[in-house]
């Protein structure tokens, strides 16, 4: 309705142009509507403002009811300043350009001015205003301030202080982003300093972010520290597969190798933040231990051979009584063609990509996996996470989660037996003793029954419930309440696979929200997992019985794709005895490991963003990422091998290309019908509802 | 006009800051009489007095108590007393805790009572020992007596009073700095109007909040007791100043310390009241606290101690802080000093003030030392003007003003002093505020 719009929005005029608003919009955001752009540093548009660097002072005046402008005698601070009807902003007058100069000069009188040897210059911001905004020369002629030059705050973030222009973006991104506040001010004055408590470690799992949001080079990586100049570096869009979230970001890379990792903004996923493993963990693109061309073992040693050699010794030693195990950084493309390879080639379908401590017998189904998209998260009235260290496994969820309580009231409810981050801000801890996940579920399907008059015979008294969980009936009631309040998420992951009684835990839950409305989530935890269940990666045997039988003899061979028994399987010593066992090992992996030792065959690997390929992020989003680097040596796509292989078994037309097979996939996967290369989106593509069980 | 003592009346009886002692001067009076008044007819008592904030700004009292919510939503209202008093030169608030405290205990009474607040917020300056320990007894004796806590002189309402004592931060006197501190963050100043909600909406942990210097609050119980119409008489004769005002008198004169006047006397007339001028004749007068703009004893012939006959003289009342400098004052050293502290003071939030101060004490600094370089005086007026009105709290551009209006005033001492490398005052070495 028009009445209503006009309420919501004021009239504004920005340096002679009038304009329609919101109402309650910054000053700083209401003028890039225009394309107008106010110079800022402590402003970021995910952060509460505080006005602290002055950069943004703008004249404003009020329109009076005679038609003339009064000005407001002070500039004002357009971060802060909300606008209101009949405001009128000038942006580009002399007084502004002054103020702007004055500014700037400020900054850098004590700045070091040592760009040309700042990882910063060239993606300055410092820089960039002062060459728009700023005095060509300096007045200052007294000593500048002077600080450390690389006092490490952590083993990642390297701070420069004499470069800081004490903006404070780190310090409120600790307190409103990350949340763990391990940055704060000391000292007053000039003097001021970010700093962490009493300078001990900058321990944060977001520490990285800060780097990025620093407006000077203060804050760097000491990983990427003097790597590269900007101007050196390409950049390619990318996945992080360190987890399953599925974060964007930009693979910066430098003579062909991977040099540095920044977040890339993908509202509906990381917006624009990255965690530490995702922004640090990529060394093993330059590892030394980097797997670069076939091996094949003679005696106690590997040979070099080529692809062909080993082709034709996996053909020939490959069959029915074989099997492959998977990782988690597949692309969707290269488990499709290995389900393929296995089917059709050796006649095998014994894959899986499952490494939990229980697996659910086939057949066992839960019917949700993922009903609540990550964006969705931060407008819950209630998210309840259970059994789920969401700080540690899906480190971007936790972020949303955290932003839904500290900016849109969200009520956090954490249900662990363990401590984990979010239980610094939960609203309510059902802390419960290990391994009673399962009693703890049951007692809060008891109490919303109880809640909704419903029947509970059959279930606990909340006495024997307190009794195995020690979380007290009161808690649950409480939790019951919220929950049938509406708009709540209950978020799990697969982690719960690892505790007492999954499947009656999550049948508890899923009966729970179903009775109250309530979202259900058990989130996929590896980089492609969600991919690979979306695909069925999980025929035949699965992935115990797959070790067993190679530990009993009942396998003649076993192809590791990507995976390391020995440190992703929970019991190490069925890993050991079934590699020990089994006749013919392949292993196909990006780095030298404990388990390849045992292989017969050895096949290199490309990293993800070394190869085109698609990836199935934890919501179910399928994301495109494209060759970024080239692998430093001889290895290939995991899927190209899979093609090639079965050409050879079973001649036919090999696929050529990651597109050709996303196109098959879409046409024999209803799910996938819409994540063509032709269709995927920038945001990447949701999964189709189409299928609505998929076996765990 | 000679001095004018009503809230220091008693202040040298010390039995009158015993409760038994204040009730026999008459105190009490005022809140036995609020207690049965209508909340609005306190405000508007107050309204009447022409009462304006005497921390310095000199904002009407009334608007800040009729700003609170009349019907409670929710949240608590709070009463906070601004009792940190750091402004170089000034000095009355700290005798007013130590000499009268059960004025100030009265006055916030009945102002919580004025907004429906339910606790209120001493906040002291953390060198004020014997103040807070003055307090805290008159407090606990106003506890005793039923004055403060539930259900006060039956009226069915409770006011609690807490104490708190600042940590050493001239910036946490700012009202918000202040809030920020209270809640125990770092003392830095938060957004104003009309960037956020006036504290009235949404100030100490985001609750509807009244805050007011000592003197404002001790004012309220004469206010009340006898009337808004009675108080406003007093410094009629001015424009818009009403009531009394304590100026602490320091600096080069006989008798320095407290001297409560009405407004309307003259500077000179405060000048005599301190017993004249010591050891040399009347050169400066930095009148209201060393943020306030210096002026020349031509100047000072003609002040009127008013908040809007100041800026005739281009100087403001402030706080009250007149410090008063012979003919052997060498204004560069002075300006030197008072840029020091706000160097030091500069909480370090926005970067006019925390880079601009510290660049002003450097090039005063090498002047002081005999270095200045031709055109510093210019750099520094240029300096002023870039904190002047672009930093993010007051002390910016309390900052700049002393300096600016220095160079303004006495242009040729900063002259000589950059050209030859040395004062202009031939005895100034003495005198020099060495820190």
């Amino acid at each position: 309705m028009a009445t209503v719009a006009a309420t919501d929005t004021v009239n504004i005029v920005i340096n002679d142009v009038d304009l329609q608003v919101p109402k309650g919009e910054l000053v700083v955001e209401a003028v890039k509507r225009l394309g107008h752009e106010i110079p800022i540093f402590c402003y970021h548009p995910r952060m509460k403002p505080v006005g602290m660097c002055r950069m943004c002072l703008v004249e404003v005046g009020f329109k009076q009811p005679d038609g003339s402008v009064r000005k407001m005698p002070k500039p004002q601070a357009g971060c802060t300043l909300p606008v209101s009807e009949g405001m009128v902003i000038y942006t580009d007058t002399e007084m502004v350009h002054r103020d702007r100069k004055g500014v700037l000069e400020f900054l850098l009188i004590n700045h070091p001015l040592d760009c040309p040897v700042c990882d910063r210059g060239g993606e300055c911001p410092l820089q960039n205003n002062t060459i728009f905004y700023g005095p060509s020369t300096s007045r200052y002629i007294d000593i500048k301030r002077h600080a450390p030059k690389a006092f490490p705050l952590s083993e990642y973030v390297t701070l420069d202080l004499e470069r800081c222009i004490q903006c404070g973006r780190c310090v409120r991104f600790t307190e409103e982003i990350s949340g763990d506040a391990q940055l704060a001010f000391r000292f007053r004055g000039a003097a001021m300093q970010p700093s962490t408590f009493k300078l001990t470690d900058f321990d944060s799992k977001f520490s990285g972010n800060v780097i990025e949001i620093c407006p000077v080079g203060a804050l760097t990586s000491s990983k990427y520290r003097f790597r590269a100049r900007p101007w050196d570096l390409e950049t390619s869009e990318g996945l992080c597969l360190e987890c399953g979230n599925g974060c964007n970001v930009w693979l910066d890379h430098r003579a062909a190798k991977l040099v540095r990792v920044n977040g890339r903004t993908n509202e509906a996923i990381n917006e624009e933040w990255t965690c530490d493993k995702g922004k640090f963990g990529h060394d093993y693109y330059n590892s030394s231990k980097r797997l670069t061309q076939p091996l094949r073992r003679e005696g106690d040693r590997f040979v070099p051979v080529s692809w062909g050699e080993a082709y034709a010794e996996i053909a020939a030693h490959l069959g029915a009584k074989s099997a492959a195990l998977v990782g988690s950084t597949v692309s969707n493309e290269g488990l499709f063609c290995l389900q393929k390879l296995f089917k059709d080639g050796f006649g095998s379908e014994n894959i899986d990509h499952r490494w939990t401590r229980t697996l659910p017998a086939a057949g066992e189904r839960v019917a949700k996996r993922h009903e609540s998209s990550i964006a969705s998260l931060e407008h819950k009235k209630t998210v309840l996470v259970f059994g789920a260290d969401l700080a540690n496994s899906q480190p971007i969820v936790h972020l949303r989660v955290r932003k839904g309580w500290f900016l849109n009231e969200t009520r956090v409810v954490v249900a662990h037996s363990q401590t984990t981050d979010a239980d610094s801000f939960a609203n309510l801890l059902l802390s419960c003793k290990p391994g009673s996940l399962d009693d703890l579920a049951m007692g809060l399907e008891r109490a919303v029954a109880e809640a909704q008059k419903t029947d509970v015979q059959g279930f606990a008294s909340f006495k024997d419930t307190e009794k195995t969980t020690s979380v007290k009936e009161s808690a649950l009631r409480e939790v019951a309440a919220m929950l049938l309040e509406g708009n709540a998420s209950i978020v799990c992951t697969a982690s719960i696979y690892n505790e007492n009684k999954p499947v009656e835990t999550l049948a508890a839950l899923a009966k729970i929200a179903a009775a109250t409305g309530a979202e259900f989530n058990v989130y996929a935890e590896g980089g492609n997992d969600e991919g690979a269940m979306a695909l069925g990666v999980m025929t035949g045997r699965n992935t115990h019985e797959i070790l067993q039988d190679c530990a009993m003899g009942d396998l003649n061979a076993l192809w590791l794709v990507g995976a390391d028994p020995l440190t992703l399987h929970p019991s190490r010593r069925l890993a050991e005895d079934a590699l020990e066992a089994v006749p013919f090992l392949v292993y196909q992996g990006l780095l030298e490991c404990e388990a390849m030792g045992y292989a017969s065959i050895v096949l290199p690997m490309e990293a993800p963003g070394e190869h085109d390929g698609t990836y199935t992020n934890i919501e179910g989003r399928v994301q495109r990422m494209q060759q970024a680097v080239k692998n430093p040596g001889d290895g290939k796509p995991a899927w190209r091998v899979f093609s090639e292989l079965l050409v050879r078994i079973k001649p036919g037309r090999p696929s050529f290309s990651a597109k050709e097979i996303m196109d098959e996939i879409a046409a024999t996967h209803p799910a996938f019908a819409e994540a063509t290369y032709d269709k995927l989106e920038k945001e990447g593509t949701p999964l189709k509802p189409v299928i609505e069980n998929f076996y765990m | 006009m000679a001095e004018y003592k009503l809230l220091l009346e008693h202040s040298d009886d010390t039995a009158y800051r015993t409760l038994d002692g204040y009730r026999k001067k008459g105190g009490y009076k005022a809140l036995e009489k609020a207690v049965k008044m209508e909340r609005q007819a306190i405000i508007d008592e107050v309204k009447a007095s022409g009462l304006r904030g005497r921390g310095g700004a000199g904002f009407p009292t009334w608007i800040k108590w009729n700003g609170l919510p009349k019907e409670k939503v929710g949240k608590k209202h709070y009463v906070v007393c601004n009792a940190d008093e750091g402004e170089p030169g000034t000095f009355k608030d700290k005798q007013l805790m130590e000499e009268t405290p059960f004025l100030l205990v009265e006055g916030m009474t009945i102002a919580g009572f004025a907004t429906q607040g339910d606790a209120g917020f001493i906040y002291i300056r953390g060198e004020f020992i014997d103040a807070a320990k003055a307090l805290r007894a008159a407090i606990d004796e106003a506890y005793a007596a039923g004055l403060l806590g539930k259900n006060i002189l039956g009226s069915g309402r409770d006011f609690d009073l807490y104490i708190h004592m600042g940590a050493g931060s001239y910036e946490c006197g700012e009202e918000s700095a202040l809030m920020s501190s209270l809640m125990g963050e770092r003392g830095m100043p938060r957004l104003k109007f009309p960037h956020a909600p006036l504290p009235t909406i949404s100030g100490l942990w985001d609750s509807p909040t009244l805050i007011n210097n000592v003197e404002t609050y001790t004012c309220v119980p004469f206010i009340v007791n006898k009337g808004g119409e009675w108080y406003q008489t007093l410094g009629a004769a001015t424009k818009n100043s009403r009531g009394t005002k304590i100026f602490s008198v320091s600096g080069h004169v006989n008798k320095p310390g407290n001297y409560e006047i009405e407004f309307g006397t003259t500077l000179n007339e405060l000048l005599e009241m301190s017993g004249g001028m010591k050891g040399g004749k009347l050169k400066a007068c930095v009148p209201g606290g060393s943020s306030v703009p210096i002026i020349d004893a031509e100047m000072c012939g003609r002040a009127v101690l008013g908040y809007e006959e100041m800026s005739d003289v281009k100087s403001m009342v402030g706080s009250g802080g007149c410090m008063f400098l012979n003919e052997h004052t060498c204004i560069v050293s002075f300006i030197w000093r008072t840029a020091m502290f706000y160097a030091q003071e500069s909480c370090g939030k926005c970067t006019p003030c925390r880079e601009g101060t510290k660049w002003m004490l450097q090039i005063m600094e090498r002047i002081v030392a005999g270095n200045g370089q031709p055109g510093d005086k210019e750099l520094l007026l240029e300096v002023c003007s870039q904190i002047d009105g672009r930093s993010f709290c007051g002390l910016g551009d309390a900052a700049a003003w002393p300096v600016a209006a220095a160079i303004r005033v006495f242009p040729e001492e900063f002259d000589y002093f950059i050209a030859n490398g040395k004062s202009m005052v031939k005895s100034s070495k003495d005198l020099m505020l060495v820190p």
